[in-house]
């Protein structure tokens, strides 16, 4: 019997063999998450004259199961920026801690209080933070959507670099900072993504998952390019984007009828967690192959 | 002082035959020549404020802030050496912000109280560094909401996690004082720099522990404390800075932030009168003070 | 050797709870050429006296660009200014590249002061021994900072630092007021004139022994120096001591 102390507590090599370390897999390499477990799917959004809409729902999938029906994907970081986190669910949860703590340093710099207020997504909003974001009266010079962006994307471009990625496809929605050289420039509407290889995109539009399949071809036809934006006012941004939450609830099997939708201008963000796909119509569906009673 | 020139001054972390360090004392000195800093705990809330002051005409009037936010819900004021000050409060942000990490909550005041008295004690410790020339006041709102489940999916479960009590209450406002040694008190009323002692007296005055004394009430003792504390030192200008932290209902809705210029305003302009009162006649401030 | 006991090292108080080698450091700055800086609503500029070794030597620098939006001016150990300048630049990079935005002149300084605070706290380091005045504009509008070795930073609306900086310090007091208000040119007057206070008797300014630094809200900041500045030089004191004369009467007085 072996009496050294690393032995103490284990099971007796000559009762029950030799330990089988092959388990272990020793002189494998080191891995990372190599798939997402609990994910959202679509965000989607749309700059318009004075602002930018971003909506998502509030489904969270396991796989094919609808695990989740309340989780909130749209987390405002200040008055000029909202995100919308596609993808795991467990890295929007840290990457919501990453930047509440990033809000709090932010607001060190920005004198005692008189700064921003940063919000943290229901997630895991306790009601003091809840309360914060009630409150918004700084402008101030805190972050941008810009800053935010840029922030984000050599954060998640450095994680795939480490081989650790965090599996997420973030919209991020606001205003930008203006270009000081310009006289009398003001903020302007900022859409931006950034995914999970540190890829980062603008464009007038923009949808995620599914979205970028379903809902990016009605977006775009709402909103072709630059100079549209400058056209199209609130009003008709907001029901484009309602009737692409419409369109993906629909056709996108892990989509929820609730979702979350935010729309940001100079006047701050307004953002609504409870909205409903209101309207719907499932008569469509009778003449699809696959659905109810299968003809011919 | 009588080891003075005995050579158990020279370096920090020796002890002198009778038992003191030297250098720890002579860091206190620092902080004795510094503005005037006073922390008061009311019943819902927390009133910092310092005595700045001016140096130099060429100063920007308004800037200069030393009062520091150290995580969103506490604030830091400090008397002494304002680079150590500032060491202090860049400590105190990494404590807060590592608490926050591991804890997935803000730190409560007497827990960031307890790690900086560490923190500060250990530069006592060693001939490789010299103590803090500071003594530093930390005021703080612990939220009196139950943190939520880290991570919590969607509204969570209904009961929250781990022994908790129908009706318990949580949190509350908090004051702490640190000094060069790394000795700290929790406090109802603390003052620290050179117009202490006047402070201190004004402080004992008000009655703090009773718990009495609302928020705003505070913001108007603090600057009137401070002009109490200035008057020894009336040749020279100052400027006020406070600072204030009160629960989620109450003014700054459970955040350290700046008392507003218009309340601050009034705050001074009272100050200024209860000192022209002083001097015609001794009776009405106290009477003034004996309404609240 | 030393004046008492307790000048040894940083790590060491006073019995009056001073720290005589931060002192001590305070003395290098004083030992510097002087500079002086100052800001508008709308500019901040940076005015400096050069030094050179010798006749035949360049003259020493005393403005840093540092970032496109600001700049530095030092006065004492140039290497010291150096260590900093280089770290300000990489901070201030940093800042653009992870946030896409200019750092915030506040952060920048704040940032030096605190490591200037390392290095009185810990033995067997030194404090620096050079002061800056950090200008420029950021998000916040146009700013002055003064930092010290003992790692005190300090927002001014005029400042002087330097050998017989004082004389500009009157200068910079006396005339407060005008500077709030002032033009870009009128700023540069101002500095100009105050560097001029802090000269002694047979010294004069000239195109090469002057340094001018403007940034503004609408201009990124740049060092002027040598033709550059002749313009403002002639404006200011209304002399003809442009470049060739003084360099001819310097050059007589080697002859002689």
């Amino acid at each position: 019997m072996n009496h050294l102390p690393q032995a103490w507590g284990r099971p007796r090599d000559d009762i029950y063999g030799a330990y089988n370390h092959s388990h272990l897999a020793p002189g494998q390499p080191t891995t990372h998450t190599k798939s997402p477990i609990v994910t959202g799917t679509s965000v989607i959004a749309l700059k318009f004259r004075d602002g930018v809409v971003i909506a998502a729902d509030n489904l969270a999938s396991y796989g094919s199961l609808a695990r989740f029906t309340d989780v909130k994907r749209l987390r405002k970081f200040n008055d000029k920026a909202v995100l919308g986190f596609g993808g795991d669910v467990s890295d929007m949860q840290y990457l919501d801690r990453h930047l509440n703590a990033l809000a709090v340093r932010e607001n060190y710099s920005s004198g005692s209080g008189a700064g921003e207020k940063a919000s943290s997504t229901s997630a895991e909003a306790s009601e003091e933070e809840r309360a914060e974001s009630l409150d918004n009266e700084g402008a101030g010079t805190g972050m941008a959507a810009n800053n935010l962006h840029k922030y984000l994307q050599k954060l998640l471009y450095r994680r795939r670099s480490d081989f650790n990625p965090l599996w997420n496809h973030i919209l991020i929605a606001g205003l930008s900072t203006p270009d000081p050289k310009v006289p009398d420039a003001t903020p302007q509407p900022f859409l931006k993504s950034v995914d999970l290889l540190g890829t980062a995109f603008g464009a007038p539009s923009l949808a995620t998952g599914f979205g970028a399949h379903l809902a990016q071809p009605i977006l775009r036809r709402v909103v072709p390019d630059e100079e549209a934006v400058k056209k199209i006012d609130e009003k008709t941004a907001v029901e484009a984007v309602r009737e692409c939450m419409k369109v993906l609830w629909y056709r996108d099997a892990r989509s929820l009828d609730r979702y979350s939708l935010a729309i940001v201008t100079g006047e701050g963000v307004r953002l609504s967690e409870d909205e409903r796909v209101e309207g719907q119509s499932w008569e469509f569906a009778e003449g699809i192959r696959g659905y109810g009673t299968q003809v011919v | 002082m009588t080891s003075i020139g005995t050579g158990y001054d020279l370096s920090n972390s020796v002890f002198s035959p009778d038992g003191r360090n030297f250098q720890v004392e002579y860091a206190s000195k620092a902080v004795e020549s510094g503005g005037t800093a006073i922390g008061i705990r009311c019943k819902d809330g927390v009133v910092l404020a310092l005595e700045k002051l001016v140096t130099s005409k060429l100063l920007k009037p308004g800037a200069n802030k030393r009062i520091s936010t150290v995580d969103r819900n506490m604030g830091v004021v400090s008397s002494g050496l304002t680079p150590d000050g500032r060491h202090f409060v860049s400590r105190a942000r990494d404590e807060a912000a590592q608490w926050r990490s591991l804890y997935k909550a803000p730190i409560p005041t007497a827990a960031l109280a307890n790690r900086m008295g560490s923190y500060v004690q250990a530069y006592t410790l060693y001939s490789s560094v010299r103590p803090f020339g500071v003594t530093a006041i930390i005021g703080g709102w612990d939220s009196e909401v139950e943190v939520p489940v880290d991570g919590q999916v969607g509204a969570g479960p209904a009961v929250g996690a781990g022994g908790k009590e129908e009706g318990e209450k949580h949190g509350g406002p908090y004051l702490y004082m640190i000094e060069p040694s790394g000795l700290y008190w929790g406090y109802y009323g603390a003052a620290t720099g050179k117009g202490r002692q006047a402070a201190k007296s004004e402080l004992e005055k008000l009655d703090l522990a009773a718990g009495n004394l609302t928020l705003e009430e505070g913001v108007k003792e603090a600057a009137r404390i401070i002009y109490v504390a200035h008057e020894d030192s009336k040749d020279k200008e100052f400027e006020l800075e406070m600072t204030w932290v009160s629960s989620l209902s109450g003014p700054t809705k459970g955040r350290h932030e700046e008392v507003p210029k218009k309340l601050r305003e009034e705050a001074e302009r009272l100050a200024k009168k209860s000192l022209e009162g002083d001097d015609d006649e001794d009776d009405k401030p106290e009477a003034e003070k004996m309404e609240e | 050797m030393f004046r008492n006991n307790y000048d040894n090292d940083s790590v060491t108080f006073s019995p009056q709870g001073r720290i005589f080698q931060v002192e001590y450091a305070q003395e290098a700055v004083k030992q510097g050429s002087v500079v002086v800086g100052i800001v508008s609503k709308t500019h901040a500029v940076l005015a400096a006296l050069k030094r050179n070794a010798e006749e035949l030597s360049s003259y020493q620098k005393k403005i840093i660009p540092i970032d496109s939006h600001y700049g530095v001016a030092l006065a004492g150990l140039a290497s010291d200014a150096r260590v900093l300048s280089n770290f300000m630049k990489q901070q201030s990079l940093a800042s653009r590249l992870t946030y896409d935005r200019p750092i915030l002149l506040s952060e920048i300084t704040h940032r030096i002061g605190d490591r200037a605070q390392t290095n009185t706290q810990h033995y067997g380091k030194r404090p620096y021994g050079v002061g800056l005045l950090i200008a420029g504009v950021d998000a916040k509008g146009p700013h002055l900072f003064e930092f010290q070795p003992s790692g005190v930073t300090q927002e001014m609306v005029a400042c002087g630092i330097g050998a017989r900086s004082q004389m500009a310090r009157t200068y910079l007091e006396r005339n407060l007021e005008q500077f709030e208000g002032a033009s870009r040119e009128e700023l540069v007057k101002h500095a100009l004139k105050a560097l001029k206070e802090s000269l002694s008797q047979d010294k004069e300014l000239t195109v090469d022994n002057t340094s001018v630094g403007v940034g503004g809200v609408k201009e990124d900041f740049r060092l002027y120096e040598g033709q550059e500045i002749s313009g403002w030089l002639e404006t200011t004191f209304e002399n003809t001591n442009t470049a060739p004369e003084p360099e001819a009467g310097e050059g007589m007085e080697v002859d002689s």
